[in-house]
């Protein structure tokens, strides 16, 4: 195998790894679920477009018109979200 | 606690129901109905010939304008639908579980305080509650909406009455 070839498989290896988060993060599901417990606190967002997680039941979402959330459960059991 | 929070649930999903948009306009259609059916009646006195053939009309209006008959509320069927729908995730059956739980806590206030007046005046945060429900639930579980609809006077039934808000509690 030549040196390209080597090279071309290791970058795809890692834009792999680097893209591999992604779907995980746009799950129509969590989008859904976060942009409604977003509307049922009464945030302003609209419609929740991406999402990172933090941690378990900690995410970090981002509305449409660009604000961004941390939305998670807190101490005492209660779905909260924190303005960013 | 947890029992009565799953029950707030499914108060708050028959709630969701009594949100009901639709059967606020069912209801005046209904009372029109009823004024309807003496004017068709009348009208068959005018012409003989045809006077039989109004009466159903007016029978079926008439039969339409009588209240329904209340519907049972299966309270466990309702919780083990709102637990299980997959119409809204994690967050969001949380978050309701957590605003029907305030509810009941100010209706278990009320009832405590012994004031019935101050219980009607929960009537607004539990349609608005109801609608939050039927917001989330509607899209994605169009037969578990209609169950909460067809449950909200039962469910406001029971949270009125203490007698059954305590043995539901």
């Amino acid at each position: 195998m030549s040196i390209h070839a080597r090279a071309s498989a290791l970058l795809f290896a890692m834009a792999m790894l680097v893209a591999a988060p992604a779907p995980a993060a746009e799950d129509p599901a969590l989008l859904k679920d976060l942009t409604a417990v977003l509307m049922l606190l009464g945030m302003p967002c609209g419609e929740v477009v991406s999402a990172k997680r933090q941690a378990d039941n900690d995410h970090i979402a981002t509305c449409k018109d660009g604000s961004r959330y941390r939305v998670f459960v807190n101490a005492e059991g209660r779905a909260a979200a924190q303005k960013l | 606690m947890r029992c009565a929070a799953i029950g707030l649930l499914a108060l708050a999903a028959g709630c969701a129901t009594v949100v009901a948009a639709p059967p606020a306009p069912e209801l005046p259609s209904a009372a029109p109905a009823v004024t309807a059916a003496p004017a068709v009646t009348a009208a068959p006195a005018v012409i003989a010939p045809t006077a039989a053939r109004p009466a159903p009309p007016a029978k079926a209006a008439r039969e339409a304008a009588k209240p329904a008959p209340a519907p049972t509320l299966d309270v466990a069927a309702l919780k083990e639908r709102l637990r299980s729908t997959s119409a809204c995730g994690v967050f969001t059956k949380l978050a309701l579980k957590n605003q029907m739980d305030d509810l009941l806590q100010q209706f278990r206030a009320q009832h405590q305080s012994g004031g019935a007046s101050g219980v009607s005046a929960l009537r607004q945060p539990y349609d608005m509650l109801v609608l939050k429900v039927l917001a989330v639930v509607q899209d994605g579980d169009p037969s578990l909406a209609r169950m909460i609809s067809g449950s909200r006077e039962a469910i406001w039934g029971i949270l009125v009455d203490p007698v059954k808000f305590n043995a539901l509690a």
